[in-house]
């Protein structure tokens, strides 16, 4: 790995850095005002170009995300997804707290090029503290002149609104964020349509992560090239990565994407190995739904395309959680199956049955009460579930199966022990109870 | 019109519906929960997912894309290649049964639903007799969600038709969800329970026995109900509907669908209405009053006695003296013998079209829906054939009137034989009307109840429910629909039909058909009667 300098959190430590005067000072809403005298359009190609791939977790390129509105729309509406629901995953927060204004200038560069006439920030209903420094940003930028009609004489008119959630995993969803802002049931829409033609209030809509918008100004201003130069091609650009877990030193860090999982674990620039000097048995790398890593496979370049390689759904969230080997695995499946169970939306019937299954399974197993068929089925209804593209409305089963299929495949022997071990009076006590 | 290929048959289908809509209509039973025609698609359920050829993003050679499609969401495009009848499409079949049977309590033996439930029939067609799930049951509440209805979450596929009715077709929006994933529930919100003048079509959407009747809760098991097509007499929209009944009980009116009419709804006050129909207070026998005694003639000797007695009327003061009321809830066909009776005694005899009850306004769905968006309309006239009566006393010609100018002249003294058809399921003798009844010498009445006529009249004959009888009724728009028996009368009571067929002098068995091939020599609009378009087979 390079030597690397911060640009994301590059205003980390700065005094007072949440008002607008001191990010002023240290060239804020510099590439607000340059990209506000280019048009639109010059704005879209130049995002295009450097392959600033959408930090939400799907790693969709966000200018081409742009180019699926509508030609001939007369309103649209730019929704910021500061929903952050993904277990373990805290990057947005840290990227907010420790700089808001850099957030609204990359608000107001993606408004300007979609040319949006509303903004919504969406943020998850735990955010009490985020909400306040957010507002007092929005209302810094508004009496500035940066935020409103007419933002720094272009003629180009934006206002923005914070939307608070009310706790659904699935709003982090972009049509679930949606029906959210509407006032709805936290649901995600059927697509298509796709909310670039029709969404928030049936009017075309553009989500964006909060990462993906922080990375705006810096495009605008250093460059296409530039941000191609960091990393990798097809994963440009700085990228925030955060660990959590048994770890020396958790927390929110920095890195080009040519990072290995391991350096994110070990490195003394990050997470600076184990406590106690304790082995790593699994790594949930990028938030729960992307999978889980063995201890030997934690060489996983932390991009948008070697997670595959793994076994991975993607690279989601960049988030790693490290679990250690003193952990029982049983209890990591119970935990990971709780979390969807509680979380699907209920909707389409694999994702609402097929949750609460596994997580009925995991609990038994926990308990002291699994057979190895449960294994097996575990497998297969998670392939039920959402391996097979289509089978559901939006990407929560999927999210849902990846991570419970890769623990029962590369921990199966674990569990067989487990369930070699566990007393036969108990379980069979158990099993007998529940039938 | 579009041509698209299912499962390597060529269809052609309407331009635009779902492919649902066009396998369904084309005769594939395609398992479905969430969609139904007249409601927003939501595409929750996934049964209906099925494999699509799409274009290959390179190659533009058309392929099988390794994704699955819900059908009730893609609508048809001219040419389109899918099929239902794939490995994939079954094993998803599979495992949504599996999955929406593991918590359900599979109570069956006494589920109401049990015969007509999509999830016994679709288990059965599609599904696994075992459960792998050996773990315990999680049970959603059974909850009372309003007066006329029950829900049992526990037997509930959260497909979300109720709620969705509720918003869209009544616009009162009683029903929710609550909750998420396998502890998601319909309900309502607290103090506002579903009640709307609607809301019995939501037990009819649900595909399983979740939503139920209290009205038919455990009356009867649904495979001993044997339905007749017939229209609701409730009001002048002329909804189509089936009566469901066993051994003579009538047991549930159920919407029957109608693009011209009804949809597939129907309404609370017509989906009840039919009590009146075992009332014990009913009128079964003729009578007829010599003097201060009356007795219970023979059936077969009331035409002779009627005609006789006309007769005599017309001889003793002429037929200008006759008159006759025809009520809006005789059928067409009764309506026209009465009149061709009474003409052909005295062709210058008064035709009157009978009271027509009238409740408030007509009442439009979504609520505050202007008639031109109107989804459904309950209409303010109580009685089935207002118009139908209105235009055979028209037709008829010669001296007719409409009900209050003939109430004027019986007052009046105008008239000394009078025949005066009822048939309302409730009161409907005016003071007024009673006290001019005295008047007259010769008094007929045809009515399903006892009241001040029938205690004045000189003939009484009992009025049949229009479950009793068949023919046809004109709805508010004009339109002739036809209307089957559904019951036997009790006592093997002579119909409307066959009395009034006898008298006018005819031989044999009432039909309604041969009364309107009769008709239709002197009123054209008999010729052809509105037929109701079928429902696909599969479709519910």
């Amino acid at each position: 790995m390079s030597e690397y300098e911060p640009i994301l959190l590059r205003n980390a430590g700065v005094e007072d850095i949440r008002s607008l005067k001191v990010y002023q000072s240290r060239g804020g809403y510099g590439a607000a005002a340059k990209a506000l005298k280019m048009t639109p359009d010059e704005v879209i190609e130049e995002v295009k170009k450097a392959n600033l791939r959408g930090r939400g977790g799907a790693g969709f390129p966000a200018g081409v995300k742009w180019t699926f509105l509508p030609k001939d729309r007369k309103r649209t509406l730019l929704c910021v997804n500061f929903d952050e629901s993904e277990p373990p995953t805290f990057c947005n927060r840290v990227l907010v707290e420790v700089d808001p204004h850099q957030f609204i200038e990359g608000i107001i560069i993606a408004g300007f090029a979609t040319q949006a006439q509303v903004a919504y920030v969406y943020m998850r209903v735990e955010f009490h503290e985020q909400f306040h420094i957010v507002q007092r940003a929005i209302d810094e930028a508004y009496e500035a002149g940066l935020l409103g009609k007419n933002i720094l004489g272009s003629g180009y008119d934006l206002d923005v609104y914070t939307h608070r959630g009310a706790g659904a995993y699935v709003c982090g969803e972009e049509t679930g964020l949606i029906e959210s802002i509407e006032g709805k049931r936290g649901e995600p829409r059927i697509k298509p349509p796709f909310p670039a033609l029709e969404g928030l209030f049936r009017l075309p809509t553009v989500v964006n992560n909060v990462e993906t918008l922080a990375n705006l100004p810096h495009i605008i201003e250093r460059g296409a090239d530039w941000f191609q130069s960091i990393g990798t091609t097809s994963s440009a650009g700085p990228k925030l990565f955060c660990v959590s877990g048994p770890v020396n030193r958790p927390g929110c860090y920095e890195a080009a994407m040519d990072i290995t999982c391991e350096e994110l674990i070990m490195g003394d620039k990050f997470g600076r190995g184990m406590r106690d000097g304790r082995s790593v048995k699994a790594v949930f790398p990028g938030g729960l739904s992307m999978g889980v890593l063995k201890a030997d496979e934690l060489k996983m370049k932390m991009d948008f395309d070697d997670p595959r390689n793994f076994g991975l759904l993607g690279l989601g969230t960049a988030a790693a959680v490290v679990v250690n080997m003193d952990t029982d695995i049983r209890d990591v499946l119970r935990n990971v199956s709780r979390f969807y169970s509680h979380e699907s939306c209920g909707q389409c019937t694999q994702c609402r049955e097929g949750t609460s299954w596994m997580y009925k399974m995991a609990s038994r197993i926990a308990m002291g009460a699994g057979r190895v068929e449960d294994l097996d089925l575990l497998e297969q209804v998670a392939n039920r579930m959402g391996m097979m593209p289509g089978l559901s409305i939006c990407g929560l089963p999927d999210g849902a199966a990846f991570p419970i299929r890769g623990l029962v495949q590369k921990f199966r022997s674990e569990f067989e022990e487990h369930i070699r071990n566990q007393p036969p009076q108990r379980a069979e006590q158990l099993l007998s109870v529940l039938n | 019109m579009a041509k698209i290929t299912i499962d390597g048959k060529e269809i052609e289908c309407r331009d635009g519906v779902p492919v649902l809509q066009a396998a369904l209509d084309a005769g594939w039973d395609i398992p479905h929960y969430c969609y139904h025609p007249g409601l927003s698609v939501v595409a929750s359920c996934r049964l209906c997912l099925m494999e699509m050829q799409l274009p290959h993003p390179q190659t533009r050679e058309m392929g099988w894309v390794p994704k699955l499609f819900p059908s009730c969401q893609t609508p048809v495009k001219d040419g389109m290649i899918v099929r239902f009848d794939s490995d994939k499409v079954r094993d998803n079949h599979e495992s949504c049964l599996e999955f929406y049977l593991l918590d359900h309590p599979l109570d069956c033996p006494v589920c109401d639903q049990a015969g007509e439930c999509y999830l016994q029939d679709y288990s059965f067609k599609f599904g696994h007799a075992e459960s792998r799930m050996v773990d315990q049951k999680l049970v959603n509440p059974k909850k009372d969600i309003g007066p006329r209805t029950l829900l049992y979450m526990d037997r509930c596929v959260n497909c979300t038709r109720c709620v969705r009715f509720t918003d869209e077709v009544t616009g009162t929006g009683e029903l929710c969800v609550v909750n998420r994933g396998s502890r998601a529930e319909i309900d309502v919100f607290p103090g506002i329970p579903l009640d709307n003048p609607m809301q019995g079509n939501v037990v009819d959407i649900c595909p399983v026995g979740s939503l139920l009747d209290k009205d038919f809760l455990f009356k009867q098991r649904v495979w001993f109900l044997k339905g007749a097509d017939s229209i609701c007499p409730g009001c002048s929209a002329g909804c189509a509907i089936r009566v469901d009944q066993n051994e003579n009980t009538i047991y549930r009116l159920k919407p029957r669908y109608n693009p011209d009419v009804n949809d597939w709804w129907m309404c609370d006050e017509g989906r009840f209405g039919f009590k009146y129909v075992h009332d014990d207070a009913r009128l079964t026998r003729p009578r007829l009053r010599r003097g201060a005694e009356a007795e219970s003639p023979l059936w077969e000797a009331i035409p002779e006695v009627v005609r006789v007695r006309l007769d005599q009327q017309v001889a003793k003061h002429g037929g200008a003296k006759v008159a006759a009321v025809l009520s809006p809830m005789m059928s067409c066909e009764e309506a026209w013998l009465l009149a061709k009776i009474i003409r052909e005694a005295a062709p210058e005899a008064t035709l009157a079209s009978g009271f027509v009850p009238v409740d408030g306004e007509d009442q439009h769905f979504p609520i505050g829906a202007s008639l031109a968006e109107a989804k459904f309309t309950i209409r303010n006239e109580k009685c089935p054939n207002a118009r139908g009566v209105a235009t055979i006393v028209d037709r008829a010609g010669g001296d007719t009137c409409d009900f209050d100018g003939f109430v004027e002249r019986m007052t009046a003294g105008d008239f000394s034989a009078v025949w005066i058809v009822g048939g309302y399921p409730t009161e409907w003798v005016s003071k007024e009307l009673a006290k001019a009844a005295k008047k007259v010498e010769f008094l007929v009445v045809q009515d399903m109840f006892e009241n001040d006529l029938t205690k004045a009249a000189e003939v009484v004959l009992p009025a049949y429910a229009w479950a009793e009888r068949d023919g046809s009724f004109m709805n508010h728009s004009g339109k002739i629909q036809l209307f089957h028996r559904a019951i036997d009368t009790s006592d093997a009571g002579k119909r409307d039909g066959q009395y009034l067929f006898e008298i006018a002098g005819c031989d044999g068995l009432y039909s309604g058909q041969r009364v309107r091939e009769l008709m239709a020599d002197k009123i054209e609009e008999f010729r052809a009667v509105a037929e109701t378009p079928k429902a696909p087979v599969h479709q519910h």
